[in-house]
């Protein structure tokens, strides 16, 4: 029965005909963590999670969930989940909602907690399909705690969520967390990945590219960034500088991710190339950018 | 918790005004029209067509089941119960236990304005053997919705459920006696469940058992209907 290990993939694949949404996925999570599952839509977040809840079977590999396959470990009660898909139920209460859902499982909280915890308590009598788009986030949410499981699953939790109601939500999620919970959350936000979780998991086109803090993945993609006007000058050859990872260039600005960024100033101003210069700590988005090596940035605003 | 799902089930399905006034209050309303419009109005056809319109009453509450469970399908409900402990089995029979509860109302909604309207008598234990007869027989008609609902999108099934229920109301002769039909009809109805539904309702009303024939028919289409909704649930669960 004890088992340090929440969730376990290995060697994990999922094709849906061409397309490899999920492209050997290997993860390990221990109990109590919170993990982000970082990725831009289209990446294979919701597919990862289709297969943890055993929704979906993978083609190939193997999905373990407190050791045992999936569909038994939701049938065991241990899994809660917030789906991301899907209108309200029509014609029901919030609170006849999380009510039934909360006797579904072995060791639920008492239904008063659950609304309570998802700031829900003054809408318990309200019908769920003539609530706000907002609203009906907190309801899902309310839902996927209210069996008390050892491991919430939520895709994209704080989609139509205000900014004051995104507070709160993160709020009541780091609650469910700190009482020894495990968390794994998917987002296509930097910022809520970075701020709420323990841990990083950066997929794209259905693989694992990082996998750490979020100070491991700033690190992992290179100590600083120098950037300098080309001013017409030649682009060739940069990569070749002292220090540097790896080369962007935007229209006339050239982007150096660089490891020892006082050589590639030396270097640089041996070429005379030092219009503009600025060098900054690589930031997150820059970590992902040079991790995904795609020029689209994540969205870091709304 | 079966008996918590289908709570929940049963409120939505009643909340539904669709259902109310499809399933509820136009077979009242065509049960008291057929039976006080022009000359029939007859002892003998106010009680065969109360029993008639009950039963139609039923085979529409019982279909409708098939359409909130489309709903379900597109609405994400049933990949959210699949993430709760309950098994796919115990949603499936949840959903079975739904659909005969919901055929009360339909059953009940007739026969009162038989009795109270119309005026048909039976004896307190009749009343009581048609109302079970009916509500037992209306399973094959609940397992062929719930077959449409896991096998269609919700608009699809609606049609599905819209061209079951009127085919099989009028070629059972639940709302015209099958005696105004051809022979080759007449034959052709005798095998069909919905004649045989009625059939239960109007032997019990009559004072005797129901035939052995009625009850084959009504259970190899059971077999049927039930096999039908195996197959498309497990045809859904794998595409969604």
């Amino acid at each position: 029965m004890k088992n340090e290990t929440a969730v376990a993939f290995t060697g994990v694949t999922r094709s849906f005909g061409a397309v490899r949404a999920v492209d050997g996925i290997d993860l390990s999570i221990r109990r109590g963590e919170t993990v982000a599952l970082l990725g831009r839509n289209g990446a294979g977040k919701s597919t990862t999670i289709g297969l943890l809840l055993g929704l979906d079977e993978p083609d190939g590999g193997e999905v373990r969930l407190f050791g045992d396959a999936p569909a038994r470990a939701v049938a065991a009660g241990r899994t809660g989940a917030m789906l991301q898909d899907g209108r309200p139920v029509p014609r029901v209460t919030v609170r006849e909602l999380v009510t039934f859902v909360a006797r579904t499982y072995p060791k639920p909280m008492p239904v008063a907690e659950a609304l309570a915890l998802a700031g829900l308590t003054g809408l318990a009598d309200r019908r769920v399909d003539r609530l706000s788009g907002g609203q009906v986030q907190r309801v899902r949410f309310a839902v996927a705690l209210a069996g008390s499981p050892e491991l919430i699953v939520l895709d994209e939790p704080t989609a139509a969520l205000d900014v004051e109601a995104r507070e709160a939500f993160w709020d009541s999620m780091r609650g469910y967390a700190r009482r020894g919970n495990t968390v794994l959350f998917s987002t296509h936000y930097l910022e809520e990945a970075d701020a709420h979780a323990d841990r990083i998991v950066v997929i794209d086109s259905g693989r694992v590219l990082a996998d750490g803090t979020g100070e491991e993945l700033r690190r992992a993609a290179g100590g600083s960034l120098v950037a300098f006007d080309l001013a017409g000058g030649p682009s060739e050859g940069l990569d070749l500088l002292p220090g540097v990872t790896s080369v962007e260039i935007r229209g006339d600005r050239a982007r150096l991710h660089t490891e020892d960024s006082d050589a590639t100033v030396r270097a640089l101003a041996g070429r005379n190339a030092i219009r503009g210069l600025e060098v900054a700590p690589v930031s997150l988005n820059d970590a992902f950018l040079a991790l995904t090596a795609h020029a689209r940035p994540l969205e870091t605003t709304r | 918790m079966i008996t918590e799902y289908v709570r929940l089930e049963v409120r939505r399905t009643l909340r539904d005004t669709g259902f109310a006034l499809g399933a509820v209050a136009v077979p009242v309303m065509m049960y008291l029209l057929f039976t006080n419009l022009g000359g029939q109005n007859e002892e003998e056809w106010k009680t065969a067509s109360m029993i008639g319109m009950a039963a139609y009453g039923a085979l529409g509450a019982a279909l409708s089941i098939g359409t909130g469970v489309a709903e379900d399908k597109g609405s994400g409900w049933l990949r959210q119960l699949r993430i709760t402990p309950m098994s796919p089995r115990q949603v499936v029979t949840g959903r079975a236990l739904t659909g005969s509860v919901v055929v009360l109302p339909s059953i009940v909604g007739v026969l009162l304005a038989g009795g109270l309207v119309n005026g048909v008598h039976l004896a307190a234990w009749e009343w009581a053997v048609v109302a079970l007869a009916l509500w037992l027989g209306s399973l094959p008609f609940t397992l062929l919705g719930i077959g449409n609902g896991y096998r269609f999108t919700a608009q699809t099934t609606g049609v599905a459920n819209i061209a079951c229920n009127l085919g099989l109301a009028v070629l059972g002769g639940l709302w015209f006696p099958v005696s105004l039909f051809p022979d080759w009809l007449r034959s052709l109805s005798a095998y069909t469940p919905t004649n045989r539904f009625a059939e239960l309702g109007v032997s019990v009303a009559g004072g005797h058992a129901p035939g052995a024939a009625a009850l084959a028919v009504i259970a190899v289409w059971a077999a049927l209907f039930g096999t039908y909704a195996a197959v498309s649930y497990r045809r859904s669960a794998r595409t969604s």
